[in-house]
C-alpha cells in the first residue's frame, strides 16, 4: 500500500489528541493551579507534544494547529485574539519536543520523554512570547519575565505529565522493579 | 420494619436548569432501602437511573425531595460530603476506566491514602479489599495494572471503592461487557461481600439473570419516577407489570410461564436456576 | 443549583450566533481569505488616521452581521487591565532613535516621549481592530464552516504534497471527539470523586504535588482517548480506509457575486490603510 505520508494511526492519534486539546481548554481542565503571574500552569499544549513523541513531528504540528485555532477561537485574553501569536507558534511545539526525544532515546526512554516535555513546553512559551514582542504587545523585557515566572514552571508539569502518559501508553513499566507504596 | 438506612422522598432533578437545554431527569422519586439488603433498580435507558443513583454519595443534591442516608440528610448545607462518600461506594460504568496507577496496590490505596490512614491501616483495607474481590494480595499488588485482563481491571476498581469500607455499595451495570466467566464470578463476589461483610448492595442493571440471582428487591423506574416495586418473585410473576413496562424477564421465568400456560403445574415464582431446574425435574417421568 | 460536575453538558466551542446577514452568508472560503488580508493590514498599518478607519471599518461590520457591537465590545473588556499594564509599560520602556522623536519626561531609564506615545496610542486601536475583526469572524462563522472553508483554501497545497485530505479528517476526528471526551471526563471526574479525590490540596509553592494530584483525572482521559483511538484505526483498516487516495465531498461551496465583493473590498481596505501615506 502506497502511503504518503500520513497512515491511518497518524491520522487517527492526531484527531483524538487533538480533541484532547481542545477538550482540556473549553472545560478548564487544562490549567493546574500553581504559582505563576496567571496562577495557574495549561496542560493544553501536551497533547502535542505527546503526538510528537508517538507519531513524529507531523503530527505534533497537526495538533499543534488545532491547539492554536481552539485558544484562538476560545481566546479570552487579547493576546491569543491574534492568530499570529495565537496559532503561528504552537505549529513548532512538536517539532521541537520531537527533535528532542529523538536526539536522547537511545541514550534513555525516560530522559528522552520528560526532556521533550520540557523542551516542547518552554519552546511554547518562548514562541509566544517572541510572538508578542513581534506584535508590539509586550516589549521584551516583560516578555522575559513571563518566560521565567511562567514558562518554567509549565515546563515542570510538563515533564510530570508527559512522562505518566507516555510511559503509561508504551507500557514501559516502572523504572527498575518498583514496589506499591502499601509494601 | 427497620429503620432503613437509605430513603428517597419526592426527589426530582433537571439538568441545566433555566437554560434552553434543561432537562428533567428525575419528576418524584421515592425509595426505601433497609440495611443488609441487595436491590436492584431496572428501567429502560434514560428513565433517571444513574441520576438517581448519583444521589446516593453527593454526586448530585436534592433539588427538591429529600434524601436521608444512614442519618444524613442530603439537603442539609452543612453537610459532610467525605463522610458520606465514606458510607456510600459507588461503582460507575466501566469502572476500569478509572484506573491511573502504575501498581495495583497503589490504585487501590487511593482512596484510603485520601483519607489520611495511617500506613498499616491502607495495607490492611487494600488487603482486604483485594481478598474480597479475589484478588491475592501478595502475588497482585505489584502488579502493572495497564498489563490486566479486562476482568481483572475491573476488580482491581471495585477493589478501589470497598478500601474505603463502605456501608453502602452502589453499582451501575457492575458485569456490562464482561465475558460470562469474569461476570460470574463478580456477581459471586457481590454477594459475598452482601452476605459475609453484610454491606447493603443497590445496583442498576439490564440483566434479568444476574437481577434474579442477585437481588432481594426490585425498583421498576420509567420516565423519572418509579412506578413499582417488590420482590423478584411479585414483578416476575406478574404479566401486567412485565407488559406495561417491557421488563425483560430471565430465560427461567419465560420457560415457567409457558409450562404454566400450557397446562403443567409448576410454580412460575420459583424461576431462580436451581428452583427452576427442580419444578422441571417434577414434571419429568422417573 | 448546578452539579459542579455538569460542566461538560455546555461545552461550546466558539461562540457561533446564528443570524441571516450578508456577513454570515459569505462563502467560509471567502471569509477567511478576506480576514487573514485584512489581518496583514491591520498588523502593517502605523499612521493614526489608517487606524482610525480600520476601527471604523471594523465597528460597520458588525452592523452588516447583525451583531451587536456590545459583543464585540464585552470581548474587549477582559482585556483592559491587561491593556493599561502593557500600555503603561510601552509608555516608559519603549526607546526609538531618530531625530524628529521628542522626549517629554526622563528619569533613569524611564522615558516619555512622542514615539512611546505613538505607540500605544496606535496599539490599542490595533488590538480593538483585531479583537472586533476575530469577534465577527468566530460570531458569524460556525466551527465547521471554518474547517471546511480552511479545507478547500488549503487544496492547492495538494500540488505540493501536502496532505489536505487527511488534514481534515483529522480535524473531523478531533471535532467528533470532544463531546465523547467530555463525557468520559465528566464520568472520570465523579468516580476518582466518589474515591475521595480532592485537587489542590498541596501547599501552593508545590508544583509536582499539585500536578500529580490531578493524575486521576490527567492519565485516564488520556489512556481512554488513546483507546478509542486505537478501535478507530482498526475499523479504518477493517474499512479499506487509504489515506491519500481521492474522494468526493459532501458539501459544495460556490462562490457568488458578494464572495468577489467582500474579497475586493479587503483588498481595497488594506490598500487604503497601507500604501496611502497619512499625514499622522
Amino acid at each position: 500500500m502506497v502511503e504518503r505520508g500520513l497512515t491511518v494511526r497518524k491520522i487517527v492519534i492526531a484527531g483524538v489528541l487533538g480533541a484532547i486539546a481542545i477538550l482540556l481548554g473549553v472545560t478548564r481542565i487544562g490549567y493546574i493551579p500553581v504559582p505563576t503571574p496567571a496562577g495557574n500552569a495549561t496542560i493544553m499544549h501536551i497533547p502535542v507534544i505527546i503526538g510528537a513523541i508517538m507519531e513524529g513531528w507531523g503530527v505534533g504540528m497537526i495538533i499543534g494547529l488545532i491547539f492554536g485555532v481552539s485558544s484562538f477561537l476560545n481566546a479570552t485574553v487579547v493576546l491569543f485574539k491574534d492568530p499570529l501569536v495565537a496559532i503561528l507558534p504552537r505549529l513548532l511545539i512538536g517539532v521541537f519536543a520531537y527533535i528532542t526525544y529523538v536526539g536522547l532515546k537511545n541514550f534513555n526512554q525516560y530522559v528522552a520523554i520528560g526532556m521533550a516535555g520540557f523542551v516542547g513546553s518552554l519552546s511554547n512559551t518562548i514562541l509566544v512570547m517572541t510572538m508578542a514582542v513581534v506584535q508590539n504587545y509586550l516589549v521584551p523585557g516583560a516578555a522575559i519575565a513571563v518566560v521565567l515566572t511562567q514558562g518554567i514552571p509549565e515546563a515542570i508539569v510538563s515533564v510530570i505529565v508527559t512522562l505518566a502518559v507516555v510511559t503509561t501508553w508504551k507500557k514501559l513499566g516502572p523504572s527498575g522493579k518498583q514496589k506499591s507504596k502499601i509494601s | 420494619m427497620n429503620q432503613p438506612i437509605l430513603s428517597v422522598k419526592d426527589l426530582t432533578y433537571v439538568y441545566m436548569k433555566s437554560t434552553p437545554l434543561e432537562h428533567q431527569a428525575l419528576l418524584g422519586v421515592n425509595m426505601e432501602i433497609t440495611e443488609g439488603e441487595i436491590v436492584a433498580i431496572i428501567g429502560h435507558t434514560g428513565c433517571g437511573k444513574s441520576t438517581l443513583i448519583q444521589h446516593f454519595n453527593g454526586i448530585h443534591f436534592p433539588q427538591t425531595g429529600h434524601v436521608m442516608i444512614n442519618g444524613m440528610d442530603l439537603t442539609k448545607p452543612k453537610l459532610d460530603v467525605k463522610s458520606l462518600r465514606r458510607q456510600v461506594g459507588l461503582v460507575f460504568q466501566n469502572p476500569e476506566d478509572q484506573l491511573f496507577e502504575k501498581l495495583v496496590g497503589d490504585d487501590i490505596a487511593y482512596g484510603p491514602f485520601k483519607m489520611k490512614l495511617p500506613l498499616e491501616e491502607v495495607r490492611e483495607r487494600v488487603k482486604w479489599a483485594m481478598e474480597m474481590v479475589g484478588l491475592p494480595f501478595d502475588e497482585m499488588k505489584d502488579r502493572a495494572t495497564f498489563a490486566l485482563s479486562g476482568g481483572q481491571k475491573r476488580k482491581v476498581a471495585l477493589a478501589g471503592v470497598l478500601a474505603l469500607r463502605p456501608k453502602i455499595l452502589v453499582l451501575d451495570e457492575p458485569t456490562a461487557g464482561l465475558d460470562p466467566k469474569s461476570r460470574r464470578e463478580l456477581l459471586e463476589k457481590i454477594k459475598k461481600l452482601n452476605q459475609e461483610e453484610g454491606i447493603t448492595v443497590i445496583f442498576v442493571s439490564h440483566n434479568m439473570e444476574e437481577v434474579a440471582y442477585l437481588a432481594d428487591r426490585i425498583y421498576v423506574m420509567a420516565g423519572g419516577k418509579e412506578v413499582c416495586h417488590g420482590t423478584p418473585e411479585e414483578i416476575f410473576t406478574n404479566p401486567e407489570i412485565i407488559l406495561q413496562h417491557r421488563i425483560g424477564t430471565p430465560e427461567t421465568v419465560r420457560t415457567l410461564h409457558r409450562l404454566h400456560e400450557e397446562g403443567y403445574a409448576v410454580n412460575t415464582g420459583r424461576f431462580r436456576v436451581e428452583d427452576a431446574s427442580t419444578e422441571i425435574r417434577k414434571l419429568l417421568p422417573e | 443549583m448546578s452539579s459542579p460536575f455538569e460542566l461538560t453538558r455546555n461545552i461550546t466551542i466558539g461562540q457561533y450566533l446564528v443570524r441571516n446577514s450578508i456577513i454570515h452568508k459569505l462563502d467560509p472560503r471567502f471569509k477567511l481569505a478576506s480576514f487573514a488580508i485584512l489581518l496583514v493590514g491591520i498588523a502593517i498599518c502605523d499612521s493614526y488616521i489608517g487606524n482610525l478607519i480600520g476601527l471604523f471599518l471594523s465597528i460597520y461590520l458588525f452592523h452588516l452581521a447583525s451583531i451587536p457591537v456590545s459583543y464585540g465590545v464585552s470581548g474587549l473588556k477582559p482585556a483592559i487591565p491587561f491593556m493599561i499594564i502593557i500600555g503603561l509599560m510601552q509608555l516608559f520602556l519603549y526607546k526609538e532613535m531618530s531625530p524628529d522623536n521628542v522626549i517629554y519626561w526622563q528619569l533613569g531609564f524611564l522615558e516619555v516621549s512622542s514615539a512611546s506615545i505613538k505607540i500605544v496610542i496606535i496599539s490599542v486601536l490595533r488590538f480593538m481592530q483585531i479583537i472586533f475583526l476575530s469577534s465577527i469572524l468566530t460570531l458569524s462563522t460556525s466551527t465547521t464552516e471554518i474547517t471546511r472553508g480552511l479545507e478547500r483554501l488549503l487544496s492547492p497545497l495538494q500540488k505540493v504534497k501536502f496532505p489536505v485530505h487527511a488534514f481534515s479528517l483529522i480535524i473531523t476526528i478531533a471535532i467528533r471527539f470532544v463531546p465523547t471526551f467530555a463525557m468520559e471526563m465528566e464520568k472520570m471526574m465523579k468516580a476518582q470523586a466518589s474515591r475521595g479525590a480532592e485537587f489542590g490540596t498541596g501547599a501552593w509553592w508545590q508544583i509536582i504535588k499539585r500536578t500529580t494530584e490531578m493524575f486521576p483525572l490527567i492519565i485516564p482521559l488520556f489512556n481512554v482517548a488513546l483507546a478509542r483511538g486505537e478501535d478507530l484505526i482498526l475499523a479504518m483498516e477493517a474499512r479499506c480506509y487509504t489515506p491519500g487516495s481521492s474522494r468526493t465531498v459532501y458539501t459544495q461551496y460556490k462562490a457568488n457575486g458578494n464572495d468577489y465583493v467582500a474579497l475586493l473590498v479587503s483588498v481595497g481596505i488594506v490598500f487604503v490603510l497601507v500604501f496611502i501615506p497619512y499625514p499622522w
